[in-house]
């Protein structure tokens, strides 16, 4: 297994360098970086953009500046992912893009990282409560509300659960639910139990909305995946044995069941990370899928490809580790 | 059957303890706890760095941000009025001598007596002074590395003679400066000045380039502890929110509110819900939003109001276009462009009161303001006019084309940002062209300044943003050398006027000669203004007292923060 894993990760750097070459070129050709400053009214003299083109290396050619990106050979010492620099900011020299990645990730784990659990576990409860009671009025009942989450676009369904909050507080006079912001200044130095509710308050609403997002496909792959199984030979057998029902499905039927759903929430992953992208926007919290926004807004060429390059590592190690589950969950799988 | 009923009782349960327990919280912001006076007051994006004097800092949201933090000499009022801040100032600032024949452009500063900083340390002219140095333009040797965003008034200044509270300002021979009072005003590029003495405290020399550029650096990058305001900043960041207190140091009239919580927020579509929720008292945003208007008119505690903004926008013509160099085709295609049409479409629904833009520099409160479209064809939406100027001047219709010499005119590149307000006005204008036999294509673009710069359009709609302080504006947007001028409009009158402009002695003078070189600009048909884009602002009625907007300052609704109050 860690020779596999190894390999692996060694196989994933060509991907990676490919994809960094890629989405470089395409961001170098977007525009200038320093269009809205060009256009700042009244205009920086003439030597503070020469020193602003300087700053930002955009006084070299485009291979140079990749190689810069990636050696740091050459540069003032701000850039080169083998130094550990993640490149000078647009944002200005006092914007340091790797330390906003990593304090932004913690943020937007914070909300994925609930989402994705609870969306799991719900997702697996109701699609095998679906497939052992199919077409029943639960099985439809489950089947619509997974259709309706996964028709409504996230920015829409984003403001519906904002506008629900503000409704529920207005109906309970209290303010149970916050609609903007992750609430980080606002408990500081007040007691646990007030810090959790403010965490609670300020979490709830966006974990909602992503977590229905993401089980609504989940909870369609699981039941399918289950009653597939179900209807199996090995099933029968284990039934035709006279092992109780509950056996059957939880120890035969649902660990078989979950092999796909693996595939599907590892790749999902990155399409959660994208889901966080607009679900950050409306609540207002300040993770990587705002981090990514605000580049964009900023031409901020360095800080995109710090989040395109975390954003791909992300997917990778994710198909890594559910290639890595297949053998925990399918005893037929070894990796040697 | 039972066990199931039992654990969902039991979810049930939690669930609804949680939600009483979170709501005996208090909830967000906005509310008052324990008998303190505390606000939420949205600014409406992400400052860029904790100073605006640089790049990344030059921006409305980094001076709002500062609200009652940074110490000014002065700024414009609601009504368009000058005032001095006389906590801050021992007097008013004296004009030594304003006529550089005689001797250098000369004037004088000096600081009140018991102004102080935070830390009690008392400011000084040398206060001033290194704020003027760090807003230098690099090449002028006072600070390496800064890269301030406007430097033209401090490069203006040839030395400054400091002596304890007093700082007096002398600029280079043969120049003047008709805005020398707004050096260190409200709507200076630092918004106000630093305390110079933390340099020394720091360990760095200001008179040393590359120190004072560490000094510019660490102001840029570090939350500021100081304050020379009402209010010193106690918590916060620059991507979630800052949280500002009083400031037990000031030594004007104490602040009424004893808390103000600034949350940055990007996001005008949240701006109801979070009100109506309690969670912000108020926003001045940056940008027009119809929805959030209409919306918010319907919120029974929401005071609401709009009114012109600084951003106008306009539609400039290429002239390095050869068909388009022909002033009568210009003057056909301005005649032809409805510019009420435009305004009412994009408008008329949140601003009904919306009028248009007569004049390129000066609004309609401006004391300056001269109507130099009266009686002009240009923005009318008259066809029959246009079609006549173009007849006149030699161009036939050959079926729907218009045609010069049987050459067909167009078609042209009708370009824009991707904006509602825009989206919607290019199509129109494109309508409107349509009608005089001329095709517009319209093509949008991301990259507004490289589009401009390099020239690639041929009629385009954008925006300006506008100021009490005006002098350099004829000199940007159409001075022969200016980068700014991107259309290539070249008249040696028009360059010495805006010469004249920026350099006038006085703001009387440099306003007459922007309203001459206006009068020159408007029958060459190279600009065509639309109309201020509205800005709107609103406060929660039922809590705020003495909370108004200021659209004559970038601190809009900030301005007076240290007046603010709770109603009651």
């Amino acid at each position: 297994m860690l020779v596999y894993t190894v390999r692996r990760i060694i196989g994933a750097i060509p991907v990676l360098i490919l994809a960094s070459i890629l989405t470089f070129v395409m961001i170098d050709v977007s525009g200038d970086p320093l269009a809205e400053v060009r256009m700042a009214q009244p205009p920086p003299s003439p030597e503070v953009l020469q020193q602003a083109e300087e700053r930002l290396y955009l006084d070299r050619s485009m291979p140079e500046r990749y190689w810069l990106w990636v050696t740091g050979i050459g540069g003032n010492g701000d850039i080169g992912l083998l130094q550990g620099e993640f490149g000078p900011s647009t944002q200005g020299p006092q914007y340091d893009i790797g330390s906003n990645i990593a304090e932004r990730l913690w943020t937007t784990l914070r909300l994925i990282g609930a989402a994705m659990v609870f969306a799991l576990g719900l997702a697996i409860i109701s699609g095998v409560i679906s497939a052992l009671r199919q077409y029943s009025k639960l099985d439809y009942t489950l089947t619509f509300v997974g259709f309706l989450a996964l028709a409504m676009p996230t920015f829409w369904f984003a403001g519906i659960m904002q506008a629900a909050g503000v409704k529920f507080n207005q109906l309970v006079g209290e303010q149970v639910f916050a609609t903007i912001g992750d609430g980080r200044f606002r408990a500081q130095g007040e007691p646990l139990w007030d810090q959790f509710l403010n965490a609670f308050a300020h979490m709830a609403l966006p974990t909602i909305v992503l977590m229905l997002i993401s089980f609504a496909s989940w909870s369609r792959y699981q039941r399918t995946s289950m009653l597939e199984v179900m209807n199996s030979d090995y099933v029968r057998l284990a039934r035709a044995k006279g092992l109780r029902n509950h056996t059957v499905i939880r120890r035969h039927a649902l660990r078989t069941a979950l092999i796909p759903l693996t595939t599907v929430v590892a790749i999902g992953i990155a399409g959660i990370i994208d889901g966080a992208i607009l679900t950050e926007v409306v609540f207002q919290w300040r993770g990587l899928g705002d981090f990514f926004i605000t580049a964009v807004d900023n031409n901020d060429s360095y800080a995109l490809m710090g989040w395109l390059l975390l954003s791909g590592v992300v997917v990778i190690l994710a198909n890594l580790i559910a290639d890595l589950l297949y053998a925990v969950l399918d005893p037929r799988i070894r990796y040697e | 059957m039972f066990k199931r009923r039992k654990s969902l009782a039991l979810a049930a349960a939690a669930t609804s303890a949680v939600l009483v327990a979170s709501g005996c919280s208090g909830g967000g912001g906005g509310e008052d706890e324990g008998g303190s006076k505390e606000v939420t007051w949205v600014i409406n994006s992400l400052p860029g760095a904790w100073q605006a004097t640089s790049l990344a800092g030059g921006s409305v949201y980094v001076i709002q941000m500062l609200s009652g933090i940074l110490p000014y000499t002065g700024q414009w009022q609601p009504d368009a009025t000058y005032e001095y801040n006389m906590d801050v100032l021992a007097e008013e600032p004296t004009l030594v001598n304003e006529d550089p024949d005689e001797g250098p452009f000369e004037w004088s500063i000096t600081l009140a007596d018991d102004a102080v900083w935070s830390d009690g340390e008392p400011m000084t002219g040398e206060d001033l002074r290194v704020t003027w140095m760090l807003g230098t333009n690099p090449e002028e040797g006072y600070c390496a590395g800064c890269d301030p965003r406007a430097s033209t008034s401090n490069d203006k200044v040839e030395s400054v003679e400091v002596d304890g509270k007093t700082a007096t300002f002398q600029l280079k021979e043969g120049l003047a400066d008709p805005e020398w009072m707004g050096l260190f005003d409200a709507h200076s590029q630092s918004g106000g000045f630093y305390p110079a003495h933390l340099a020394e405290e720091n360990g760095w020399d200001v008179d040393n380039p590359d120190e004072l550029g560490e000094f510019y650096a660490w102001l840029h990058a570090e939350r500021p502890e100081w304050s020379g305001g009402p209010f010193q900043i106690v918590d916060g960041d620059l991507e979630n929110e800052v949280v500002k207190e009083r400031n037990p140091n000031w030594w004007g009239e104490e602040a009424p509110l004893d808390r103000i919580t600034m949350p940055y927020n990007t996001d005008e579509g949240t701006f109801v819900n979070a009100f109506v929720n309690g969670e912000i008292d108020g926003a001045n945003p940056a940008d027009y939003s119809e929805d959030v208007i209409l919306q918010l008119e319907d919120v029974a505690n929401a005071e609401v109001t709009v009114a012109e903004g600084a951003t106008w926008e306009h539609i400039d013509i290429n002239l390095n276009n050869e068909q388009l160099a022909d002033v009568e085709l210009r003057r056909a295609i301005f005649t032809a462009i409805d510019r009420d049409d435009i305004a009412n479409r994009n408008f008329g629904a949140g601003y009904p009161d919306y009028e248009l833009k007569n004049n390129h520099v000066f609004g309609g409160d401006s004391p300056y303001y001269v109507d130099h479209f009266e009686g002009e064809s240009q923005g009318t939406g008259d066809i029959d006019e246009a079609t006549s100027i173009l007849e006149d001047a030699g161009y036939e219709l050959d079926g729907d084309t218009l045609t010069l010499d049987g050459e067909e005119i167009g078609p042209f590149r009708l370009r824009s940002t991707d904006s509602t307000v825009r989206n919607t006005s290019v199509q129109l204008i494109q309508s409107q062209l349509a009608e005089i036999g001329i095709t517009a294509n319209i093509e949008m673009t991301d990259d507004l300044g490289g589009m401009l710069s390099e020239k690639e359009y041929d009629i385009v709609q954008f925006g300006w943003s506008g100021s009490p302080y005006f002098t350099g504006n004829a000199n940007q947007f159409w001075h022969s050398e200016s980068g700014s001028n991107f259309g290539g409009y070249s008249n040696d009158e028009v360059d010495e006027l805006a010469e004249k402009a920026i350099n006038a002695s006085d703001l009387d003078s440099a306003a007459e000669f922007t309203n001459e070189a206006m009068e020159i600009i408007v029958p060459e048909a190279y600009v065509l203004p639309i109309m201020a884009e509205p800005n709107y602002f609103f406060a929660n009625s039922d809590r705020l007292v003495n909370v108004h907007d200021n659209l004559q300052s970038s601190y809009r609704a900030t301005y007076n923060i240290g007046e603010w109050d709770i109603a009651g």
